[in-house]
């Protein structure tokens, strides 16, 4: 009978070694992606079938040692020391270019007793360099199979499978660490202590720091000589030095070298794009293509999406039986989702360039031009990757900090995150900009445009300065550092991202979708009904809107919003979409649409024709600013929120951080709407 | 025969070769991080650009020429040699 349980093998290298790559090409179908725009940040997982024996492949995120330096490093340590037992081995992937340092960790992991193959990734990348490497040298030196890959042209890839299918992972019976002298006697009493089999896990679980931080538990273990040379710190550097002299050694043998190589392509890019001027503009001209190819080419698939919504509304709204099912569909259900699905092209666009400057290597060296402007603010150059994926969503946003190493910058950039334009505010924007601003233009650039803009401006500035705020007040843990790898460009996976991206896409519209669509029916429902004026009914049925149950609910929130210059309709649209923020146009559609004193107009020039009981505008230009200035800073997701909540493991950063948000959102919109007004 | 100075690493001029020779007596407080990635004593390097302002250092090292991003601060534990 064949064994059920999946093999799980891990994938583990370096940052930027090309291991999604092996990863992509590995696992064609069925994959369960957690990665996020910006960094691989949580490990994900993908499967492929190869001889009727099922894989399943976990990418874990890149790291440098086993010792590790932030979050991310964390998870990787963890997952492959803990989870030891379920997984069958580990495929290495060490890049051509950078033997040296991926060798460190691949020998750390070789010690720990776990089953390996090898892959070298990227060897036309060595050819091109003149490098040669002898393989078969290579193989013998490090005891293990070694398979030459280039990824990207799928070389190498069945061979991997067969090497797994064969279980052909070895593991070493020597280390290759030994410990140092001074420390050996007291490694091996704390092995037998701790019941270890392995020495170097006995010297690994000491020198992280681990054991020592209880000393109390091994007290009894340690004479006065061992507590003063064992210092944590120390002991990794020794470790790190000897090893990289033995990998050395080991290199020597296996590395010839041809004296001349061609200049890489990274060379000459790099002349530009790190420029002290050139940098900068090309970093801006790219951010400028990227908002531009977010509002105008979008403009296209979004007008399609509307129509059809249109279309499908007043195609229910005549072919359904007349009555309340017809209104919750036609007039609830159908204009909600619609609201919604029509900025999906939007955000697919943003989040495609974002995973191909992350792709490419371009994002390290954002990093490496933004470091010294952010670090006045408390933040680090790392804090900008999180900022500007946050003008896609939040959540991966945050998610992506956990390679920030110093807490204090995560933290900050973490509670500022937020309030960077994410693409469920352009739902909002745009509709209250199409409301309020007129059609003109300035220079050939469209005033809207000029407003949308002047938005993700003063999100990114807000996002500057409350973290120069707020970093006077929280204390700074460990020391802040900048320590990164510069990849070599690569050519990104266009195929791969587009097809991510699709995924992320899809998971805005169902996840929104169903919020959307539950909101709808319940804002329906309370729509629908309202209190009964005769004594012998229970609920008057299909009332005005102005008498329904909705309308009650909104008016008796009234005196709350009414100084923000909103009318009860509004205030619902800003407690339904506590949510998430995109649900405020989902309920104003359906709520508008429900209007039937104007049944044929659409539902933005229902929204402008709209009055107050005085006979203003409902929105005018005072309230529309102030719309925009509350939905620009409050903190309206709850999804972003649990992710705080999650990354942070902390209810008071969560709390405070809504607290701060929508508290500031409430006054700015106070005080902008009663000077406008 | 002339002796080479040492410097640190931050300050030491663009384009030039140099070799790490040793860190900061006290490397404690340094980030473990620099040796990890290979900044070690006998090493050869270039420090090719730096971000305006006195911001990261460039450095490319190494037989194998790579790559990385320090900051001034990080660049001072890192005591090098001229080779020029």
């Amino acid at each position: 009978m064949q064994d059920n349980k999946k093999k799980q093998v891990l994938l583990v290298g370096n940052p930027n070694v090309g291991k999604s790559t092996v990863f992509n090409t590995l696992c064609n179908k069925k994959q369960k992606t957690g990665n996020y725009a910006g960094v691989t940040v949580a490990s994900h997982s993908g499967n492929y079938a190869y001889k009727n024996e099922e894989v399943e492949v976990v990418d874990l995120p890149g790291s440098y040692s086993m010792y590790p330096s932030s979050e991310d490093e964390a998870i990787f340590s963890k997952f492959l020391i803990d989870e030891q037992e379920n997984y069958s081995g580990v495929v290495y992937i060490l890049e051509a270019l950078s033997l040296k340092r991926g060798l460190l960790l691949f020998q750390q992991i070789q010690d720990l007793g776990v089953p390996m193959i090898l892959v070298v990734n990227q060897i036309d990348q060595a050819d091109r360099r003149g490098i040669n490497i002898d393989i078969q040298k290579f193989s013998e030196a490090l005891h293990i199979k070694i398979i030459q890959t280039n990824a990207k042209e799928q070389i190498g890839i069945d061979e991997i499978r067969e090497a797994v299918f064969n279980n052909d992972f070895v593991k070493t019976g020597k280390a290759s660490f030994e410990t140092p002298n001074e420390h050996k006697d007291f490694v091996k009493k704390f092995a037998s202590h701790k019941g270890l089999d392995n020495e170097y896990k006995a010297w690994m679980t000491l020198s992280s720091g681990a054991e020592l931080g209880r000393i109390d538990s091994i007290h009894d273990l340690l004479n006065e000589a061992d507590s003063k040379s064992l210092v944590p710190k120390r002991l990794q550097v020794q470790e790190t030095v000897r090893r990289y002299q033995n990998v050395d050694k080991i290199l020597a043998d296996v590395i010839t070298k041809k004296p001349q190589f061609k200049e890489l392509l990274t060379e000459k890019l790099d002349k530009v794009l790190v420029h002290k001027f050139w940098g900068y503009v090309v970093f801006i001209g790219i951010l400028l293509i990227i908002f531009q190819s977010v509002f105008f080419l979008a403009e296209y698939p979004m007008s399609w999406i509307d129509d059809f919504f249109a279309w499908l509304s007043s195609f229910t709204g005549e072919h359904l039986p007349a009555g309340p099912i017809n209104s919750l569909i036609s007039n609830g259900i159908i204009p909600g989702l619609g609201g919604i699905m029509v900025f999906a092209p939007q955000i697919g666009i943003l989040l495609y360039f974002l995973y191909l400057l992350e792709d490419s290597g371009y994002m390290a060296r954002v990093i490496f031009l933004m470091d010294r402007f952010l670090r006045p603010f408390g933040l680090n150059g790392k804090s900008i990757v999180p900022l500007v994926s946050g003008t896609a969503c939040a959540i991966p946003a945050v998610i992506s900090t956990r390679n920030i190493e110093n807490v204090r910058e995560r933290l900050l950039t973490i509670l500022v995150t937020p309030f960077m334009t994410c693409s469920a505010r352009l739902p909002v924007y745009s509709i209250v900009i199409g409301l309020i601003i007129s059609d003109g233009s300035f220079f050939g650039i469209k005033y809207k445009a000029i407003v949308l803009l002047g938005m993700y401006l003063l999100g990114f500035l807000t996002a500057l300065f409350s973290a120069a705020l707020l970093k006077r007040f929280i204390k700074n843990k460990g020391k802040t550092y900048l320590v990164m790898d510069l990849p070599a460009y690569k050519k990104p996976l266009f195929g791969y991202d587009f097809k991510m991206v699709l995924g992320k896409v899809w998971d805005f519209i169902t996840g929104a979708g169903k919020i959307i669509f539950i909101v709808s029916i319940i804002i329906w429902f309370l729509s629908y009904f309202g209190p009964t004026k005769k004594a012998d009914e229970i609920v008057a049925t299909n009332v005005k809107l102005d008498h329904s149950y909705l309308a009650k609910m909104g008016k008796a929130i009234e005196p709350a919003i009414a100084p923000l210059g909103y009318d009860w309709k509004m205030g619902v649209g800003i407690i339904t979409s506590f949510v998430a923020r995109e649900v405020f146009v989902g309920t104003m559609s359906t709520l508008y649409s429900l209007d039937n004193d104007a049944p044929e107009m659409k539902v933005i020039d229902k929204m402008r024709n709209d009055v107050k009981p005085n006979g203003e505008k409902v929105f005018n230009f005072a309230t529309g600013v102030s719309i925009l200035l509350f939905y620009a800073f409050a903190m309206q997701c709850v999804s972003t929120l649990a992710v705080v909540y999650r990354e942070t493991k902390s209810w008071k950063w969560t709390g405070f951080q809504v607290v701060m948000m929508t508290g500031l959102a409430y006054f700015v919109s106070m005080f902008v709407y009663q000077i406008l007004k | 025969m002339k002796e080479k100075g040492l410097h640190r690493l931050s300050g030491f001029p663009k384009n030039k070769m140099g070799k790490i020779v040793g860190y900061d007596n006290d490397h404690l407080k340094m980030p473990n991080k620099i040796i990890e990635m290979g900044l070690l004593p006998e090493t050869i390097f270039r420090i090719l650009y730096q971000a305006p302002f006195s911001g990261p250092m460039y450095v490319e090292f190494g037989e194998e020429k790579s790559r990385i991003a320090l900051r001034e601060e990080e660049g001072n534990y890192i005591i090098v040699e001229d080779l020029d």
